[in-house]
């Protein structure tokens, strides 16, 4: 509970570092290629073409999901899907890839994953303009749903930090959990709701499906970006689990954060 | 004359594992012990006044360096505790930069992070350029310095940040003679201004016209510590005597060494 505040103090004490320190971040991502930031777009659009022609063409032979077609519902929750991956595999790897530049014992270090994932944030941000703006154009334009969209937002944030603060000091000490991290985050691209409906399992298995905070979130952002609804209004309960998670997942990892802090540099 | 540094009852341990296997058993099993464990530091104790000039000797991995982080609070001490009043600044050959990122930016970032408001930075910048020398390649990713260059601008940074203390981990060595000239100028500069130095060099001739107090370590422990004339001609005579010594006697005198650094370890 103590490490909780201390690490929590931190993060409102030391924000302004954050903020500046994600540029150098982003700067030092976007160097060494010559489109530099461009591949934030790039890429992810590559990846949405191709999952639309395999798994809308393909697979689902033009079926839409429910009364929205295909692409726009792949779309709206895979947008929030390339902050998720990239937020926890940058967050984990955060600590015992910056230690060494970083290093003084008396740095604030629970503010290096959340530096990372501020870093990871600009792109998201620029990407969830960019695809508001097709969507336009797509059949789903801007409703008074959207207002929702910042409680998800903020509430990923909130996750991704916590989960790294885990994450980031497991890895630290056993490399190998970045290689397990990365298995993991591709199974559960598959076991979130963002390639196929898992509407489509039988009755029984849902609610294991919905164990998976991401689920929460991705569910959010596309009831925002398409107008389906107060998600978390709907589903008080489940809003209440994701808040939960979040809660729990915070205080392990400012637990484990904390203890281990001091030894960070040795397991180099 | 008040002390500046008090270095007390410092050890530092590290394991030494046969397998990696060994290192993950040592971590998830509490109360059991595996691997090695060696003392690079063993119950060291000294005080420095303000404003004296200490020399670190030894022969290699005696310790000089891990001694230097650790006061410099790089990394922390298994046991003991180092008090010291005043920021500290350690300059070594490796200084942390980020290598995708070009000179003028890893400036502004370790300026940043080592708490420099932003017009402190930007007062700060154009004299650290100018120091290093780096004319025109400080738009450049560091990635395409050369070694030299990149010391330069570390330790320009580490000296423009005007610490109270600081500690030279064989930084002065690198360079060509006229940074050499320039950097040891600079050194009598603090000198003059009463700052507390620790030089850790293996050059015995720069540590005769700088140093006034050496403290020599040998695998671990403190040799002696006192006036420099003295303690330098006792090293002196010491590495002629180890010089002369015969493949197999050295290799004895290191084991018996070793056998001690890892000895204190059968004792709780």
């Amino acid at each position: 509970m103590k490490s909780a505040f201390k690490v929590l103090q931190e993060q409102i004490q030391y924000f302004y570092l954050v903020r500046r320190l994600s540029i150098y971040e982003l700067r030092s991502m976007a160097s060494g290629n010559y489109l530099g930031m461009a591949w934030e777009i790039i890429n992810p659009a590559i990846q949405i073409t191709i999952y639309w022609f395999v798994f809308g063409f393909g697979i689902r032979e033009r079926q839409p999901v429910g009364d929205i077609p295909y692409l726009q519902w792949m779309f709206a929750g895979i947008l929030a899907w390339f902050f998720i991956t990239q937020g926890v595999m940058k967050g984990t790897k955060s600590i015992y890839s910056k230690i060494k530049m970083l290093a003084k014992m008396n740095f604030p270090m629970s503010v290096i994953p959340s530096y990372v994932i501020f870093a990871q944030f600009y792109p998201h941000l620029i990407l969830l303009a960019l695809g508001t703006i097709f969507l336009q154009f797509i059949g789903y334009p801007i409703s008074i749903y959207y207002l929702q969209l910042p409680l998800y937002i903020i509430g990923l944030l909130a996750f991704l930090f916590s989960l790294t603060l885990i994450t980031s000091t497991l890895a630290t000490i056993v490399r190998d959990v970045q290689m397990l991290l990365q298995s993991v985050m591709r199974m559960l691209l598959y076991l979130s709701p963002i390639l196929w409906p898992p509407t489509l399992l039988p009755e029984n298995w849902q609610p294991y499906m919905k164990l998976n905070p991401f689920y929460y979130i991705i569910e959010g952002y596309r009831y925002s970006l398409l107008g389906e609804g107060w998600y978390f209004l709907e589903n008080p309960i489940y809003t209440l689990y994701f808040c939960g998670i979040v809660l729990i997942t915070f205080l392990i990892g400012a637990y484990l954060h904390v203890k281990f802090r001091s030894q960070f540099i040795d397991f180099l | 004359m008040p002390n500046s540094v008090e270095v007390r009852n410092v050890s530092k341990r590290y394991k030494l594992y046969k397998k990696s296997s060994e290192r993950l058993l040592d971590l998830l099993i509490p109360h059991k012990e595996y691997g090695e464990a060696f003392f690079a530091l063993q119950d060291v104790s000294f005080d420095v006044e303000e404003g004296s000039i200490v020399g670190l000797v030894g022969i290699n991995g005696s310790g000089k360096s891990t001694l230097a982080n650790i006061i410099a609070g790089v990394i922390p001490a298994t046991s003991g505790e180092v008090k010291s009043n005043g920021n500290i600044s350690l300059i070594a050959v490796n200084a942390g930069l980020d290598n995708k990122l070009t000179g003028r930016e890893n400036i502004e970032l370790k300026l940043l992070m080592l708490g420099f408001s932003k017009t402190e930075i930007n007062a700060m910048e154009e004299e650290i350029i100018e120091f290093a020398e780096l004319e025109k390649f400080i738009d450049q990713p560091v990635k395409t310095y050369s070694s030299g260059m990149k010391s330069r601008l570390g330790f320009s940074i580490s000296v423009r940040v005007n610490p109270d203390i600081l500690i030279i981990d064989e930084a002065l060595s690198v360079g060509d003679k006229a940074f050499a000239e320039k950097s040891l100028n600079k050194m009598m500069e603090f000198k003059e201004q009463g700052k507390t130095m620790f030089f850790v060099s293996h050059s015995i001739s720069q540590m005769k016209k700088f140093c006034e107090k050496i403290l020599w370590l040998e695998f671990g422990v403190v040799k002696e510590y006192g006036p420099a004339s003295e303690v330098l001609s006792h090293y002196e005579e010491f590495l002629e005597e180890f010089k002369n010594m015969s493949k197999k006697e050295k290799k004895k005198y290191r084991q018996n060494a070793l056998d001690r650094q890892s000895k204190i370890a059968a004792k709780p």
